[in-house]
């Protein structure tokens, strides 16, 4: 019994070896992409395929992210590390890019530049490739609000947004709902406040591309009138919405509500249109603008939230240019970010309609230039996430009133470190 | 007793492995983060810029947050709590399954599963018993209905969140500690129960004379990991209440269920400022070496009385 | 008679506990047989065809981007062969430890212990750059192979089972080493023929501590084999069905039950072991 005892952890000890000898990863010599939606990483892994054979350059997706507990950030700068940087990665904005400064390649001279109007530019260069063009304003169930009596179009303004949710609050029973609004505000759906809802403080009426308000704030000057109507919404967003979903319930639970015509509104973008395919929901559904001033503010945000950026010590630049190139001028290409992967492309040359309602409600916006920018990332992740979210919180479950909100969010601004 | 001389053969050749594995993979990289925590390092592309030495600074910094010190206070009761109810629980399940129970292998299996799922699915799923099946309980039982109100929610309160990282920790953790405790009791001889048996001892005889002594060697181990393992919590507090519930402390408002590993995760990676969390975390380390040492030495001394 | 009622009370208390502390395994077993969206809305609902369950499994054990089947077994091989070690080396050390009494080896037991404090955050990022220096050093591939990922839970797991088996070896009576000198053993003899079989009940349990730990384990791996690359472990493959904005939940809960299967077997043959090497250790 011994001797086989001896003789297995000889041939253990063999294998470990063996295994030390480790083949390592230059099998393919083509390129590596990273990004960051689980979701769409099968599809990719098609075409990434259809891609390689129709070039001949090998290429290997790696999809990091979503909510596994590690960030594409922190694989990034773990493989960093290890000396195995992707040829092509991404970034979702400013922070992103001074992080990486010094690796990302300028992209100014490539054809897809001229053929849109959203690629990553810092002094003018362009950066970074946009994946695709989301949108979010509040998405509104189309049954619901004409059995309601409610006009979509005419939600443009505070106002008009009271008015409709005391009407839609009303009849909650006779419509079947368990909320007028469904809207999140817990520790892990930080985002859903601090990172959208606090752009509607940032951009909401501004013509696109307007940083004023941004700049004041980072001055940490506060236009408290602005401040104070945008409390005011936030209240009313609070105040309608089911309390269960907002103080406890995870993204799931909101988007659910939603999909099952619990609740008339959603505070969430076009991403949601796969959980709406998943939940069978066929009600019509569209975009209407947040009502964050008395003012009529007549447009959704839009813009695109990431970037692939090209690795500038990679060893296979020219691989990497040509495989974002023929995302767009391909119909392989075309076919995947737009059919496959459900995505809206950010390319005036892809005639391509993608098949979420929301998508094309956010399209719609956009072809009528209706937009506003998102300008939520000029302010750093910890300042959101670690000291607005927290502040959005108190208020949702009632621990301050809303003039302290105020002046929480206030001293927030002009206490700012980072 | 002592059998090898320092210079002796065996004795680094059968400590070799061990010693080997730990400089390369513990030691080594331990050195090289307490290094960092003294820079403005950050692992990425900016390091190419030169690393800076900061000195105290990151330390310093770390004092000064009120979060920091907030995830202080709230670990420590968190840690205290924990350990009290796995340890109970714990010897609880030991004892019923070295007993004359019908079903003891059934428990002995069935106790230890729940440290089979994993830490971020746990707190998800523990997330959905919090916010819907026990409301839904409420719904179903009336004398129970205060369950169903939303503002009972036992994740929506910061105190109650901290019962419900308890009781989600011990939930996974209380049959691992139980394993111990059952090893430790199974090693006491049987022939140590006969004798006592024929000098005619009772049942609580026996336990309080045989069994608690044995257990109590076990108690040193047994209360060293819970402690460690409560103090480095992060899986269960990131999936169940993601930091929780905010609350307000020194005047800022910040999140109420943030313990320490969360912290300095926060820090660190949301917050893009390796060598600052490194800081936090060489402190979290002295910290708990303290503690340990501390309960340690309080253990022994308990062990040689008994 | 009294004695018996007590028990069957105790029994009857015990089963109920049991049944509600494994209560959420129910909510698991249940909604892996269901698709995604009928988890998150409607969980505590049986499902409508238990057959579900076994189109989940077979979509999780054929899905592309997941490659279930090649991180099954890269998973069981890093696990067996980590176990494997995290057992035997770490007794060695213990045993030398524990029978020698100078201020080295006490000095070296306490550095072991201590390590269990420390934070993995610490040692994250430098255990990578350490890894990938000693290669362009020394040419010894760590990273992305099964030798390194062995290497770090060897290293991050002999602290415990150092202090463990300190514990218990302390306890077994120096006479039967001594008995075995005379008799004309050498030492490494000692410890394989006597010190080894006697920890049996003690090798079960830390082969089951770190056997969870290592099966289950995200990090690590997640660092040291690089998400993505060509060894992937079960928990780095899974974590693709846990996307951005779509959780694939019945994908999820499904594999969780399958990856509880091994696990679950190894418990019952350590089960066993445990039991066999109490016997033997009264017997003598």
């Amino acid at each position: 019994m011994r001797k086989i005892g001896v003789a297995a952890l000889v041939l253990l000890m063999i294998g470990a070896v063996v295994f030390a000898s480790g083949r390592p990863e230059t099998g393919r010599d083509g390129i590596t992409l990273m990004q960051n939606k689980p979701e769409i990483d099968a599809m990719l892994q098609d075409y990434g395929q259809v891609w390689s054979d129709s070039s001949g350059i090998g290429i290997t997706i790696k999809s990091v992210g979503g909510s596994s507990g590690t960030s594409l950030g922190q694989q990034l700068r773990a493989d960093y590390t290890a000396g195995e940087m992707p040829d092509i990665f991404i970034i979702a904005g400013i922070e992103d890019y001074r992080e990486w400064e010094s690796l990302i390649l300028d992209l100014s001279g490539e054809k897809w530049v001229a053929d849109t109007s959203v690629a990553f530019t810092v002094d003018g260069k362009v950066y970074g490739f946009p994946v695709a063009i989301e949108g979010w304003g509040m998405a509104y169930n189309g049954d619901i609000l004409k059995a309601a009596g409610v006009d979509p179009a005419s939600l443009t303004s505070y106002g008009a947004y009271k008015t409709a949710f005391q009407k839609i609050d009303g009849m909650k029973d006779k419509l079947g709902l368990d909320s007028v609004v469904s809207m999140a505000a817990s520790a892990d759906m930080g985002w859903v406040t601090a990172h959208h809802n606090f752009n509607s403080l940032l951009s909401n009426g501004l013509p696109y591309g307007d940083m004023s308000v941004v700049k004041d704030l980072q001055n940490g000057k506060v236009d408290q009138n602005r401040l104070q109507q945008y409390a005011d919404w936030v209240e009313l967003l609070f105040t309608y919405a089911d309390q269960t979903v907002l103080t406890t319930g995870n993204y799931d639970a909101q988007v659910g509500a939603f999909a099952t015509e619990k609740a008339a509104f959603l505070h969430q973008g076009n991403w949601v249109d796969p959980n709406m395919d998943a939940a069978g929901a066929t009600f019509p559904m569209a975009f209407a603008p947040h009502g964050s001033l008395k003012q009529v503010t007549d447009g959704i945000f839009v813009s695109a939230p990431s970037f692939y950026v090209i690795n500038a010590e990679s060893k296979n630049v020219a691989a990497a240019k040509q495989f974002l190139n023929d995302m767009v001028y391909t119909n392989a290409g075309q076919n995947f970010m737009v059919k496959e992967a459900g995505m809206l492309p950010a390319f005036s040359n892809i005639t391509l309609k993608p098949a979420g309602q929301l998508s094309q409600s956010v399209q719609k916006w956009s072809s009528a230039g209706k937009v506003y920018s998102w300008n939520q990332y000029q302010f750093s992740g910890e300042f959101r996430d670690q000291v607005l979210a927290p502040i959005y919180n108190q208020f949702a479950t009632k621990q301050i009133s809303k003039s302290e909100f105020v002046q929480a969010m206030t001293r927030a601004f002009e206490n700012r470190k980072n | 007793m002592n059998r090898f001389h320092r210079n002796n053969v065996t004795f680094w050749v059968f400590l070799a492995p061990v010693l080997f594995a730990f400089v390369m993979v513990v030691a080594i990289p331990f050195v090289i983060g307490g290094f960092y925590s003294f820079t403005d390092w950050n692992a990425t592309a900016r390091a190419g810029q030169g690393l800076k030495f900061v000195g105290l600074h990151n330390f310093t910094r770390s004092f000064q947050d009120p979060s920091f010190l907030y995830s202080f206070i709230i670990t420590t009761i968190y840690t205290l709590v924990n350990v009290v109810v796995i340890n109970v629980l714990a010897i609880v399940l030991a004892l019923a399954v070295t007993s004359k129970l019908r079903f003891r292998n059934l428990y002995r299996m069935g106790f230890f599963v729940p440290y089979l799922i994993g830490g971020l699915i746990l707190g998800y799923l523990w997330q959905f018993v919090f916010n819907n099946a026990i409301p839904a309980i409420g719904n179903a039982l009336p004398f129970l209905s205060t369950l169903a109100n939303p503002e009972n929610l036992m994740l929506r309160h910061v105190d109650t969140s901290i019962i419900a990282l308890v009781i989600v920790g011990s939930w996974q953790y209380a049959g691992y500690i139980m394993m111990i405790y059952v090893a430790a009791i199974e090693g006491v001889p049987t022939e140590l129960y006969e004798a006592a048996q024929i000098d005619g001892a009772s049942g609580w005889q026996k336990f309080r004379g045989i069994t608690v002594p044995m257990i109590a060697q076990a108690f040193t181990i047994t209360m060293f990991l819970t402690l460690v393992n409560s103090f480095k919590q992060f899986d269960v507090n990131y999936s169940l209440t993601a930091g929780g519930p905010a609350t307000s402390f020194m005047g800022e408002s910040i999140y109420g269920t943030e313990l320490l590993a969360m912290n300095i995760y926060k820090v660190a990676f949301v917050g893009n400022d390796l060598a600052a969390g490194q800081a936090r975390a060489v402190v979290f380390f002295v910290v708990i070496v303290v503690f340990s040492l501390v309960q340690v030495s309080i253990n022994k001394k308990k062990e040689l009385e008994l | 008679m009294k004695s018996n009622k007590r028990l069957y009370i105790l029994e009857f208390f015990m089963l109920a506990f049991l049944v509600v502390y494994l209560y959420p395994f129910v909510i698991v077993f249940i909604n892996s047989a269901k698709d995604a969206f009928s988890v998150t809305q409607y969980p505590m609902r049986l499902p409508e065809k238990w057959s579900q369950l076994f189109v989940n499994m077979e979509s999780i054990w054929t899905s592309r981007n997941v490659r279930y089947s090649s991180s099954f077994f890269s998973s069981l091989i890093i696990t067996a062969l980590s176990l494997v070690f995290v057992t035997i080396f770490p007794a060695m050390g213990a045993w030398v430890l524990v029978r020698t009494k100078t201020k080295t080896s006490q000095f070296i037991f306490l550095i072991f212990v201590a390590a269990m404090v420390i934070p993995f955050q610490i040692v994250m990022f430098p255990l990578v750059a350490w890894f990938r220096t000693v290669f362009q050093v020394t040419g010894l591939r760590l990273l992305r192979t099964y030798f390194g990922i062995v290497l770090a839970y060897l290293g991050f797991g002999l602290s415990l089972s150092v202090f463990v088996y300190h514990g218990f070896i302390k306890n077994i009576p120096f006479e039967l080493e001594e008995a075995s000198i005379i008799d004309g053993c050498k030492l490494p003899e000692v410890f394989f023929r006597i010190i080894f079989p006697l920890l049996t009940p003690v090798h079960a349990t830390i082969g089951i501590l770190h056997g969870m730990w290592i099966w289950n384990d995200f990090l690590l791996p997640l660092l040291v084999l690089g998400k993505g690359n060509r060894i992937q472990t079960l928990p780095l493959a899974v974590a693709n069905f846990a996307g951005a904005y779509v959780k694939q939940w019945d994908l999820i809960l499904t594999a969780i039950l399958m990856a509880m299967i091994p696990v679950l077997i190894l418990f019952f043959i350590a089960q066993k072991r445990i039991v066999k090497g109490m016997v033997a250790g009264s017997i003598k």
